[in-house]
């Protein structure tokens, strides 16, 4: 019998402050331990919090980006527990009066299509610091350098049904905070983390199963792993008649198992109070709508825009606006005068290629778009103009005509050059040339190919073909 | 007098006080108090409050004398930052001569509770200071220094003060910045102010007030000012909460009461009877509210990061905890740590917590009322008796509460409020609280420097 | 209310105190006399109040992004308990430990 699998995330993602949320250390990542401290993080007697501005904004302008609604008041609370890397005994927090609630986030599901995934609230709060275990036999060593960065949380619903929905609504996500300039959401670096609630039900069940919560998920991919693997230990307990418990479990990405975590006694009751120290975070309605028309286009946005203003398939216009910077490369392309598909087939192929090995872009974009041009005008050919490409991306200065000049990747469709290659190819190939002459006309395609092949690419097809038609016939 | 030969002098009151064993200092050196001498004599410029010693209670830091806040659970600790109250008042002249007892972590109303000793009052060594406040108000009282700081919470300057016959003003919340005040009530706490005279507190209060970018509850004003006594009080409308007058009040309180009231009235100023209706919830009001908060608070003491520490049977992270904060904190601070844990657990919340969230803005509303009524200040005892005996409340903590039966609503309103010297009973000193609205601290000196210069502090009242 | 041993020993764990087992009677019935005290507030009406006074400022006032910490007169080590290479020290996790 089926079983329906429901999952909700909480995603802390770092915002891209240079202070810390409630002092002004800086919030510089793999400083010397404890260096960037001071009484505020180091929880000393008598220091006090004063929030951010700027994380503040970056949380506001999250929020907004989401569709949340951002609430004119909000509270910082207290959370309490001890945990040696959290000095002052409690994290501030917000609770019951966050920053926003009620957005949503839109994605292609790979198995569901179009989905709605429902943002419950997002919230400011400050990160703890750093433990490591593994350096002083016997000990655990704090590091605090990290206490009090800047984090909003953002709580989705429990809409997603599948650990590939997760993972699609994680990606998703993502682009909209790197897009709106929140954080650099960075799995690596732990600007971005990810605790997973998921439980089973039979579809159609009211109500949900109990939850556990999965953590440790250092990347998207092993967010899918540890779901797949704890809705199957589940699915076992429930079939074996076994109950699921409320347990808090850490993935293994070396073993892709869950285990639980060895219970924080008592750490469920957090005696959430209003920070007496923190009046409470006012917002004017007006400074909230800055904030939206000050955000860029999001990349559901620009996704429709490329497929509707440039008439892109849908697979392209989602890669192309996926990120900013590849999306602001196209447009400039396109601006420059190349057509739409032309340019989205040069940059989601070299273009990209080299973009995701170096996260830059080595040929300018009025350069591709000379480039693309000298295509279309038949002066190089497509294959000559990938070595081209790679000759700009080399120099800088060079103008992609005279590069290709320079090289002798010009397009030559003077006759008596294409006879040359022509007669060269056809001596070179008798059997096929018998086998064409035998009525094996799709050979055509084996000719003109190694015509250019010949020609390092320099031969102008359009003119290749009626030569061989004649030398064929 | 030079400052060297000021520092010199305060060094030898202070030996003496100790010598006398009032216990009212936990940290001094005539080196310490030499050095701030030299650096006042070098400023460019000397400041209002040149020259002019000053002991602060021990949950004020300060980087170069220890800070306690009188529990083990400090001993030793040198903070590595100044309070802005003790920069400011650095800036403005003043020497940092020493610091004082207190009830630890300002939790208590006789520093009987310090881990150090109880403080003794300068008059009768059988009697308490009152608290927490109370080497701070002994230090004052016994002319070792002029002025001194204190901190109040629930009454902790108002209360010792009244005890030892000085003159403690509290100042509205946000006045004066609690950045580097040991937080006991974050909502609640205020460094304070004790004078010989309303002249001697108004001076320490104005230097360290206004504004501090560091403290998200200071209100963005500028600093306060230091008025003079008015010719009189004529135009003055002052209300007498009857809920502060009850029947059974301590004869010689009514009598100082009675002396005060007809000072005022000889100034000009008119008394008519008010209510205060909520006040009568004011002490289990604050007994959630203050708790609640410094459970909070105090998670801090941990011995991760500094302070001494132990570790118990089991040797791991949670044998730290329980052992350092189990053998660091004494038995008051660890009653009101477990009630204010209480109040805010699972379950409580609602019932204790909020509740005493909403009791308190209605106290807080009452004394609104009453002013937008028309009323300028509020005149009421500051403490139900004079210095009981060392040992009389503390077997019962709640009979140690009701000392700050007059003192706590003030606090949970956040008003400014003083408690002036009004007469003695068989020769102890008896306070008159005089209360202001919201941010009229300047109107509250005023008034009280005019009431001053007519009661005789000294006189036997009964 | 009154507070049982077992719910003062539950909170005693939530505040991290060691309770010493000679003491716990005292201290139970000196909870429950404050707790006693404090319950009186049930007589109170309190239909209409607000559960969040402010006796300061009204909004919190943000600081612009800039770096600029309260410097320490003294670094970490200097008052430390346990400190190397730059990092407090404290017992390897036994009951919290997360692996």
């Amino acid at each position: 019998m089926a079983w329906e699998t429901v999952i909700g995330l909480e995603v802390h993602v770092q915002l891209s402050t240079r202070t810390k949320m409630f002092c002004a250390c800086r919030t510089t990542f793999g400083d010397p331990p404890n260096t960037n401290v001071c009484p505020t993080c180091l929880g000393l007697p008598g220091a006090l919090p004063v929030p951010n501005a700027e994380a503040v904004r970056l949380g506001t302008r999250a929020a907004l980006a989401l569709g949340c609604t951002v609430h004119p008041v909000s509270v910082f609370a207290r959370k309490n527990y001890f945990y040696p890397d959290l000095p002052k005994g409690y994290q501030i927090s917000q609770f019951d009066r966050p920053l926003a609630t009620g957005g949503r986030v839109a994605f292609e599901s790979p198995e569901r299509g179009r989905l709605e995934v429902g943002v419950t609230r997002l919230h400011l709060e400050e990160d703890a610091g750093k433990l490591i275990h593994d350096r002083f036999p016997g000990k655990t060593a704090v590091d605090l350098n990290r206490a009090g960065t800047p984090l909003a949380e953002i709580v989705s619903e429990p809409d997603m049904r599948t650990p590939a929905d997760a993972r699609a609504y994680l990606v998703t996500l993502r682009q909209i905070l790197v897009y709106a300039g929140v954080s650099d959401c960075s799995m690596e670096q732990g600007s971005l983390r990810v605790d997973a609630n998921i439980s089973i039900r039979r579809p159609g069940a009211p109500g949900l199963g109990t939850k556990a919560e999965v953590k440790n998920l250092n990347s998207f991919a092993n967010v899918e792993r540890a779901l797949e693997a704890e809705r199957e230990r589940q699915i076992g307990l429930v079939e074996r008649g076994e109950r699921v418990a409320q347990v808090t479990l850490l993935f293994n990405a070396g073993s892709g198992e869950v285990r639980p975590l060895r219970s924080k006694e008592e750490s469920h009751d957090y005696r959430y109070f209003p920070d007496p120290d923190l009046p409470p975070l006012v917002l004017a309605p007006e400074w909230v709508a800055d904030q939206r028309l000050a955000l860029p286009e999001l990349p559901d946005a620009r996704r429709a825009r490329f497929e509707l203003a440039f008439g892109l398939p849908a697979y392209d216009a989602r890669v192309l606006a996926s990120e900013v910077a590849l999306a602001e490369y196209y447009e400039s392309v396109v601006a420059a005068g190349v057509e739409p598909k032309a340019a989205a087939n040069w940059v989601m192929g070299d273009v990209m290629t080299s973009y995701n090995e170096t996260g830059a872009f080595p040929v300018e974009a009025s350069r591709l778009a000379a480039l693309v041009t000298l295509v279309r005008d038949g002066v190089v050919s497509h294959q000559a103009a990938k070595r081209v490409y790679a000759e700009l991306a080399r120099r800088p200065d060079e103008a992609p005509g005279a590069a290709a000049e320079r090289l002798g990747l010009l397009q030559v469709s003077d006759q008596g050059a294409l006879a040359g290659w022509v007669d060269d190819v056809l001596s070179e190939h008798p059997a096929e040339v018998a086998r064409y002459r035998g009525g094996e006309t799709k050979l055509m395609g084996f000719f003109v190919g190694q015509v250019m092949k010949r020609s390092r690419g320099k031969a102008d097809p359009k003119g290749v073909q009626p030569v061989l038609q004649e030398k064929l016939r | 007098m030079s400052t060297a030969a000021l520092a010199r002098a305060t060094g030898e009151r202070l030996a003496a006080a100790d010598a006398a064993g009032l216990n009212a200092t936990l940290h001094w050196s005539q080196a310490q108090l030499d050095a701030e001498a030299a650096r006042v004599d070098a400023m460019p410029a000397p400041g209002p409050l040149a020259g002019v010693a000053i002991a602060v209670k021990d949950n004020i830091v300060t980087t170069d004398m220890p800070t306690t806040c009188a529990s083990r659970i400090l001993e030793g600790y040198v903070s590595p930052y100044d309070a802005t109250a003790i920069r400011r008042l650095r800036a403005a002249g003043a020497l940092v001569a020493a610091k004082a007892n207190m009830d630890e972590f300002a939790m208590g109303s006789s520093t009987e509770h310090s881990a150090f000793g109880r403080v003794r009052h300068p008059l009768d060594p059988s009697r308490v200071p009152g608290g927490s406040s109370g080497g701070s108000a002994a230090l004052v009282a016994a002319g070792v220094v002029p002025a001194a700081l204190g901190s109040e919470t629930g009454g902790s300057v108002r209360q010792p003060a009244s005890f030892c016959g000085v003159v403690g003003v509290k100042p509205s919340y946000g006045r004066v910045s609690r950045y580097g005040l040991a937080a006991f009530g974050s909502s609640l706490d205020c460094i304070s102010a004790f004078g010989r005279t309303v002249a001697d507190a108004a001076g320490v209060l104005s230097a360290m007030s206004g504004h501090d970018p560091l403290d998200s509850t200071t209100l963005d004003q500028p600093p306060m000012g230091v008025p003079g006594p008015l010719a009189d009080l004529r135009g003055l409308r002052v209300g007498l909460p009857r809920e502060y007058f009850p029947a059974d009040l301590d004869p010689g309180v009514a009598a100082a009461m009675e002396r005060t009231s007809a000072a005022l009235r000889e100034l000009g100023a008119e008394l008519v009877e008010v209510s205060l209706p909520h006040s009568a919830y004011a002490v289990p009001t604050y007994y959630i509210v203050a708790p609640a908060e410094a459970a909070a608070n105090l998670a801090r003491y941990d011995g991760v990061r500094y302070g001494p520490r132990h570790i118990g049977p089991g040797g791991d992270i949670r044998a730290l905890y329980q052992a350092t904060r189990g053998q660091g904190f004494g038995p008051e601070v660890q009653r009101r740590i477990l009630v204010g844990t209480y109040v805010l657990s699972a379950g409580y919340y609602d019932a204790y917590y909020r509740k005493a969230q909403r009791v308190r803005a209605l106290i807080a509303d009452d004394f609104r009322r009453v002013f937008e009524g028309g009323f300028d200040l509020l005149l009421t005892p500051t403490t139900p008796t004079p210095a009981f005996r060392a040992g009389e409340k503390t077997a019962d903590p709640v009979s140690m509460y009701l000392a700050d039966v007059f003192v706590c609503a003030i606090s949970l309103a956040g008003l400014p409020a003083l408690s002036l010297p009004a007469g003695r009973s068989e020769g102890l000193p008896v306070g008159a609280q005089l209360i202001a609205p919201f941010f009229a601290d300047e109107r509250l000196l005023a008034a009280a420097m005019t009431l001053e210069g007519i009661i005789a502090p000294d006189a036997e009242v009964r | 209310m009154s507070i049982g041993r077992d719910e003062v020993l539950h909170v005693a764990r939530l505040a991290e105190l060691a309770v010493d087992e000679a003491d716990l009677d005292r201290l139970v019935a000196q909870l429950n006399g404050i707790v006693d005290y404090v319950a009186r507030l049930d007589q109170v009406p309190v239909d209409g109040a607000t559960d969040l006074f402010l006796p300061g400022p009204r909004e919190v006032a943000l600081r612009e992004d800039v770096p600029g910490p309260v410097p320490l007169a003294r670094p970490p080590a200097a008052f430390a308990p346990e400190f190397a290479d730059g990092f407090f020290l404290v017992p390897r996790h036994g009951a919290m430990e997360e692996p």
